[in-house]
């Protein structure tokens, strides 16, 4: 027959100091839901925030550059990216990759081969394959080749059809861009130039710019300029999320320049953040003391016991049995606060998603899985300090 | 199980307490079945020596060992194994639960390695007399009786050692002798060592050896 703590039960003095006990349970149902309320509340922005910017693929690819100031106004290499501080944002596990905008050297005139009386200087950029939005097959260019394949941002043809009316020029859909052939000047030093035909190939929502294969830049740079440049003074970043506060703290941190409407969700989670990590500190903080208060409570109750306890060990109970025992009577209490606790965090985000967040999709009715963990966690942690604190009272009797 | 003595000296006593005692620096050897008694006047140390072969003190010099393990060197769960399974003890002052009744009081030592079967404690209370008490909180029992119920508590887990300290000063001869005949029955019937200190001899107890503290 099992040993029974039924005839133990009885001396133990634990009816005394109620005050001390319900004040003890109180302080530690408030603070659990606090800390449960509080990571709930963290992932919920979670949520809400991760679908806060443009994604592609999963990822989120966003332009930076380096902040002109009064200082480094005229210091061209001041403002841009070198080969180590490109190294150094391609080391970040925050970052999936990090590829540079490289710029012509030489100067290049734009016209529309006569179709449309449109004559303009340009600039040609190139960038890693890997980081464009649509790649048409075509988009390559060969020594020799007198085409070249553009993609142009969509951003420029919407703006081309705003100020085009105003100089009598037709406003043109994307299907007919990329049937007009235009051409490109190349000019460098020593009055070489070169006339391509360019065709855009394609319209990219990612990129601002004006892209050509990287294999005619390199050309070009080295025959109107006779050099390569090493240096650009725009970067693409590819990262998983736009708003992660490393990176935005990052950023901030060396001064980038980044497009701030990509990144607004994430200051603003930096913010949230920041204050439900400060409240879930303080409701860890009311749990300690809340164990505390009620260790206190069991001290005294193992203090008024003394010479019961005291007896029972002479007459050959195991401390550790006695322990687990006295532990255990408060088991259920403890599984109550925590389930109590619990429910109302529950009841709290229902509130939250139905009337706050109008059942939006992004969110759940329920409380997150990692919210349940942490309070049966803290309802383990209560019993086995419960456990250690008597056990350690019980070797000081003997 | 033997139970083995050396050099045994209470820190607090002076060294030339060993040229009179008996037990105090010596090197004793008690075997499994054995009936010792040990007479000894008050403030020998009787009470003392019962505390420190059960483990309660360790304010001596020497060593005490049950089966070549010493006793100051257990740690308190093996003690308490112990003092569960093989060394019971009668206190001088008795040490009863004083607000549970005489069944629970039995009841909470039984439990913990259960020799006879719950029955068994009203036949052995009725055997001495107190059989009608069951249901009395102990507060409200005389000393003499509270006597009797420590001495039944001992008898209820196995035990290869009984050590009795002065079990009968609350007893007269008649009650002492049925008690007396209990223990040595129950001794028996394990096989078991009784070492009984009291403040001088007995006649119904038929010990094997005898020594002066």
């Amino acid at each position: 027959m099992a040993l029974s703590f039924k005839p133990i039960r009885p001396l133990l003095q634990t009816g005394t100091n109620a005050i001390s006990r319900w004040l003890s349970y109180i302080g530690l149902g408030i603070g659990v839901l606090l800390l449960l309320c509080s990571i709930q509340m963290y992932i919920n922005i979670q949520q809400m925030l991760k679908g806060g910017s443009i994604r592609k693929d999963g990822y989120d690819f966003i332009s930076i550059t380096k902040t002109v100031t009064n200082e480094t106004m005229g210091q061209v290499e001041k403002n841009l990216f070198n080969a180590a501080e490109v190294a150094e944002l391609k080391s970040k596990s925050f970052l999936e990759d990090v590829a540079p905008l490289e710029a012509n050297q030489f100067q290049v005139e734009l016209s529309a081969a006569g179709i449309l009386p449109f004559r303009t200087n340009l600039f040609l950029e190139t960038i890693d394959n890997s980081f464009l939005d649509t790649l048409p097959p075509g988009f390559q260019w060969v020594v020799g080749q007198t085409k070249i394949p553009i993609i142009v941002s969509s951003d420029f043809l919407e703006i081309f059809n705003v100020f085009g009316p105003s100089y009598n020029l037709p406003q043109v859909s994307q299907e007919t861009a990329s049937g007009i052939p235009v051409l490109i000047t190349c000019s460098g030093d020593d009055d070489l130039e070169q006339t391509f035909q360019g065709q855009i190939v394609a319209f990219s929502d990612r990129i601002n710019s004006v892209l050509v294969p990287k294999s005619f830049l390199d050309w070009a740079n080295l025959t109107f300029k006779g050099k390569i440049s090493e240096q650009s003074s725009r970067l693409y970043i590819k990262t998983k999320d736009a708003n992660n506060p490393d990176l935005l703290n990052f950023l901030d941190q060396k001064q980038y320049k980044v497009n701030k409407d990509k990144t607004k969700f994430g200051r603003i989670k930096q913010v949230f953040q920041g204050i439900f990590s400060g409240l879930a500190v303080f409701g860890l903080l009311v749990v300690v003391l809340a164990l505390m208060l009620f260790s206190f409570y069991l001290q005294l109750v193992i203090a008024r016991s003394k010479e019961s306890l005291r007896l029972l060990l002479m007459l050959g109970y195991s401390p550790g049995w006695l322990s687990k025992n006295v532990s255990k009577r408060f088991i259920p209490v403890y599984i109550l606060i925590v389930c109590t606790a619990l429910a109302f965090a529950q009841l709290m985000q229902w509130v939250f998603h139905h009337f706050v967040m109008y059942d939006r999709p992004e969110l759940s009715t329920m409380v997150n899985w990692t919210v349940v963990l942490v309070a049966f966690l803290l309802a383990l942690l209560s019993l086995i300090t419960n456990y250690r604190l008597v056990k350690k009272l019980l070797y000081h009797l003997h | 199980m033997q139970l083995r003595i050396q050099q045994l000296l209470p820190s607090y006593f002076e060294q030339s307490r060993t040229q009179t005692s008996e037990i105090w620096g010596k090197e004793l050897l008690f075997e499994k079945g054995e009936l010792i008694k040990i007479v000894a006047p008050s403030g020998s140390g009787k009470s003392s020596l019962m505390n420190f072969l059960y483990g309660m003190r360790n304010d001596y010099n020497g060593t005490i060992s049950y089966d070549e393990k010493t006793i100051r060197n257990l740690s308190l769960e093996e003690l308490s194994r112990y003092r569960k399974d093989h060394l019971s003890i009668v206190f001088q002052d008795l040490r009863l639960f004083p607000e549970q009744t005489v069944q629970e009081n039995l009841e909470i030592k039984r439990q913990l390695n259960p020799f006879h079967p719950v029955g068994k404690i009203k036949e052995m209370a009725e055997r001495l007399g107190i059989g009608d008490k069951l249901g009395s909180t102990c507060s409200t029992c005389s000393y003499g009786e509270q006597q009797r119920i420590a001495i039944i508590r001992s008898l209820l887990q196995p035990f290869e050692f009984l050590l009795l300290d002065e079990p009968f000063s609350h007893l007269d001869d008649n009650n002492a002798e049925l008690a007396m005949n209990l223990m040595l029955e129950e001794a028996r019937l394990r096989n078991a060592t009784i070492v009984f200190a009291d403040l001088e001899r007995i006649d119904f107890y038929p010990y094997t050896r005898l020594f002066h503290l």
